[in-house]
């Protein structure tokens, strides 16, 4: 089931939003397991023939979690429990998401024709990474014990449970405790519906209006220069609205329950590096990498040269993560590429000029962009090889078109990097402070603005009529 | 709390109001002319919905339906070669059954006589019309579910708002100027420029021999031939060959049916000779099963423009393997006014036995 579709918001949301708080009045336990049935009917619309998969996922997490927390185990033993989950939870996720691509590769290699077809679970890879840090939690004794239908619900929650952002139990589980989240809250059902609509928006208007585009250099056997650059820079910015405009969605939905989900984009695209880009994209999932990768292979604390080692690491497997192909390994590269070139320019050049900040940063700001959109170019391609003939049609100005269809798409991109360079994002515009639970405390202030309240208005009734029959999110397919 | 909620009220209420006040903006424009013709109608590229409405708002007496490789034709140009009051509704990368749903629906409104381009390609991948996400039958058949579709659609509330700032006297003519270059879909003023190339198009910069080999390397390279024969199957092809061409013609025995084989390059089914000969077997073999299908009809007239050498032999008549110059759309035109090429019902295998051998014989100058 999807987000922007009719039967998510206009039957879905408002039957587990009543059933919810309608339980919420008698018991706080019971409104926790609506939800989690909730989250696995929304599961279950989509993808029925995963669900046993992911119950399956629950309960032997939950299992391996209640033996590093509750159990009596020697160190050994709970080394070799967390070393169980661990490489359970990997070796599913590398069955069903990795299997095929290891074959072909296989089959490259060794002339062999194994064919592999494993349909890939939907959100596979969110639920994974979310237990995995639950376990590596548990193991480092900073989980307290957690009830079952609170956990399951940590896991399946709907606003998430497909394309993220990626939640920490310390954040979520606690909240999903408290008794005040069952009770509505018309300030933060406001907000949440607003920060609902302006996703919404991001997604039905913004990233599938500019969709078209990207068939320019992606679909195009031979684009030109400025058809390669139309459609590389719509694809940057179809992949920011569709990804950005989810994560609102998310955040938006979930305020509507009482809960605060974190924030996953803060204006990246205005990233003056690119150590600054991967602190405003998909930040829950930086922050795992950072977490409980990076540290884990000793991050910055073995040497400079370890250090970019373990950046390169960190950045393959990202990259991995998001799916199995040479392209995004190749994306994958180029980002750790560029994090060491950022490290590696940070350390020789450690103080500039105040002079030069300004300039500086607005330089930092193109060269990281355009090195962000090379990268996207990977990341989109079918192949290694489509994506390298694009690029070498956007290093090639002596073949331009310059039509009709080219100035129309070069006028649709210009206002988009106007929208993404000059426009606040949603959390500025809200006042959303997910440390401190705190959303639009400045809109009663302001008693409500008019203006306010009836351009939310029209935003949310563009998203809905945005809504069209075959839409999809990218995120869906990592 | 209770102003709060009463926020909550008046923006949910706003909403619905701004949603019905898109609804009725695009009711009263009616950029796709559903409902009403209008004279200051703008017409758009994106021809899988536009159909939908010129099917309503024209009036024609001839259909003309193909693929991309059809699509650069103009209305006055086969109105003028054929005398005939036609309709172009042909569609970039069409299958048989989207172009046979709506030829359908053109032949319901009056369409007595349909011009046909056939690729064979279009039989390769015919989903079901009624789960196509690119062609929506509803909004053709004008169920409430099509009808709402398009009333309550950004897309459409933005096209209207727009057609209605034009026909602000102050802003008609700059709005009017501008609009091909907008992100706008409604942009083009004359019905005759949908998808055709402007008069001072310059063709020999996009079709030439240049770019027509390095079109045949690309995708008879290696890495790339295996795509020469996806999803072709003989089996398939013939059936949806059967459901969408032969099933319409015989429904609508009243209607004449031109249907031709377009004059690809020699280089396509070179390329397939090359690097995916059971591919070039599926074709010919289907083309052959065509030929004596459609001759059989009375209804049909089946015209094959692919063994005319002088046509398909030049290659600055293409712009890659199959594509062929306005140049050449002028020429089909001119062989379907006089009936050249027509297959013979006696011996209609005679252009596919020529083609072949040409194919055979042709040797590619690297």
């Amino acid at each position: 089931m999807l987000f922007n579709s009719y039967p998510f918001i206009l039957l879905f949301l408002p039957a587990v939003l009543a059933g919810y708080f309608w339980l919420g009045r008698r018991s706080n336990l019971a409104p926790v397991i609506w939800l989690a049935l909730a989250s696995l009917a929304f599961y279950a619309i989509g993808s029925w023939q995963f669900v046993g998969l992911l119950l399956i996922s629950i309960a032997f997490n939950y299992g391996v979690g209640y033996l590093l927390i509750a159990a009596k185990l020697a160190p050994m033993q709970r080394k070799a429990a967390l070393a169980l989950g661990v490489v359970g939870d990997l070796l599913v996720l590398g069955i069903f998401k990795y299997a095929g691509f290891v074959a072909e590769n296989i089959n490259a290699l060794a002339g062999t024709h194994v064919a592999v077809h494993i349909l890939l679970p939907v959100g596979i890879s969110f639920y994974t990474f979310t237990q995995i840090a639950f376990l590596v939690d548990a193991y480092r004794g900073q989980v307290a014990r957690y009830a079952l239908p609170h956990y399951a619900l940590f896991v399946t929650y709907f606003p998430h449970l497909i394309a993220g952002p990626i939640l920490h139990h310390k954040d979520m589980i606690p909240q999903f405790e408290r008794k005040e989240t069952k009770y509505p809250d018309a300030h933060l059902i406001l907000c949440g519906i607003v920060i609902f609509a302006i996703g919404l928006f991001k997604k039905t208007c913004l990233a599938d209006g500019i969709q078209p585009l990207v068939a320019l250099a992606f679909e195009a056997r031979s684009p030109s220069f400025d058809q390669a650059w139309c459609g590389a820079l719509a694809y940057t910015f179809q992949l920011y609205f569709d990804f950005s405009g989810y994560s609102d969605m998310a955040i938006g939905l979930s305020l509507m329950f009482g809960i605060f989900l974190p924030v996953n984009f803060n204006s990246p695209y205005k990233a003056t590096s690119i150590v600054e880009f991967w602190r405003g994209w998909h930040m829950t999932l930086s922050q795992f990498l950072r977490d409980y990768l990076y540290i884990s292979l000793g991050g910055n604390r073995r040497g400079r040269v370890l250090r970019y080692v373990n950046l390169m690491i960190t950045m393959l497997l990202g990259g991995l993560w998001h799916g199995a192909a040479w392209t995004f390994v190749a994306w994958g590269a180029l980002h750790g590429a560029y994090l060491c070139v950022n490290h590696a320019f940070n350390a020789l050049v450690p103080n500039v000029p105040a002079l030069l900040v300004r300039p500086a940063r607005i330089v930092g700001a193109i060269l990281t962009f355009l090195a962000v959109v090379v990268a996207w170019v990977f990341f989109r391609a079918e192949s290694v090889t489509w994506a390298l003939r694009v690029l070498h049609a956007m290093a090639d100005p002596s073949n331009i078109v310059l039509g009709r269809e080219e100035i129309a798409a070069l006028v649709l991109v210009s206002i988009y990097a106007a929208l993404v360079w000059l426009a606040p994002n949603t959390q500025a515009i809200m006042g959303y402070d997910h440390d401190n639970r705190r959303v639009g405390e400045a809109l009663p202030a302001g008693r409500m603005r008019p203006l306010f309240l009836y351009g939310a208005s029209l935003v949310l009734a563009l998203g809905i009529l945005g809504i069209q029959s075959h839409s999809e999110f990218i995120y869906f397919r990592f | 709390m209770r102003g709060n909620f009463t926020h909550l009220r008046r923006l949910l209420l706003a909403s619905i109001a701004c949603v019905l006040g898109a609804a009725v903006l695009t009711y009263l424009v009616d950029p796709l002319q559903l409902f009403r013709p209008s004279r200051l109608a703008f017409y758009s590229d994106d021809t899988r919905v536009q159909n939908a409405g010129l099917i309503r708002s024209q009036s024609f007496d001839t259909a003309f339906m193909g693929t991309s490789l059809a699509i650069r034709f103009r209305q006055s140009d086969i109105d003028r070669a054929l005398g005939v009051h036609s309709l172009k509704l042909a569609m970039t990368g069409s299958n048989s059954r989207q172009q046979g749903f709506v030829l359908e629906r053109a032949i319901e409104r009056g369409a007595r006589r349909v011009i046909w381009a056939m690729d064979d390609f279009i039989f390769v991948d015919a989903a079901d019309i009624e789960a196509d996400p690119f062609l929506s039958v509803d909004l053709y058949r004008q169920t409430t579910k099509g009808i709402a579709s398009y009333l309550f659609s950004a897309a459409m509330a933005k096209e209207s708002l727009f057609a209605l700032l034009r026909s602000i006297p102050p802003l008609q003519q700059k709005l009017t100027q501008a609009a091909p270059f907008l992100p706008v879909k409604f942009a083009l003023s004359d019905v005759d420029d949908i998808y055709a190339l402007s008069r001072d198009f310059d063709i020999a910069r996009d079709y030439n021999a240049k770019k027509t080999l390095a079109s045949f390397a690309y995708i008879t390279s290696p890495v790339r031939s295996r795509f020469l024969g996806e999803g072709c199957g003989y089996d398939a092809m013939l059936r949806h060959f059967e459901r969408d061409a032969v099933g319409l013609i015989t429904r609508h025995p009243g209607v004449t049916f031109d249907i031709y084989l377009p004059p690809y390059s020699i280089l396509q089914f070179v390329a397939m000779r090359d690097a995916s000969p059971a591919t070039l077997k599926i074709v010919t073999d289907l083309t052959a099963r065509i030929a004596e299908r459609l001759t059989q009809l009375p209804n049909v007239r089946l015209y094959d423009f692919r063994a005319i050498r002088a046509v398909t032999h030049d290659l600055n008549n293409y712009s890659d393997v199959i594509h062929h110059s306005p140049v050449v759309d002028a020429m089909v035109l001119n062989w379907l006014m006089r009936g050249e090429y027509r297959v013979d019902p006696e011996a209609p295998l005679a252009s596919l036995d020529a083609l072949k051998a040409q194919i055979e014989a042709y040797r590619v100058e690297r």
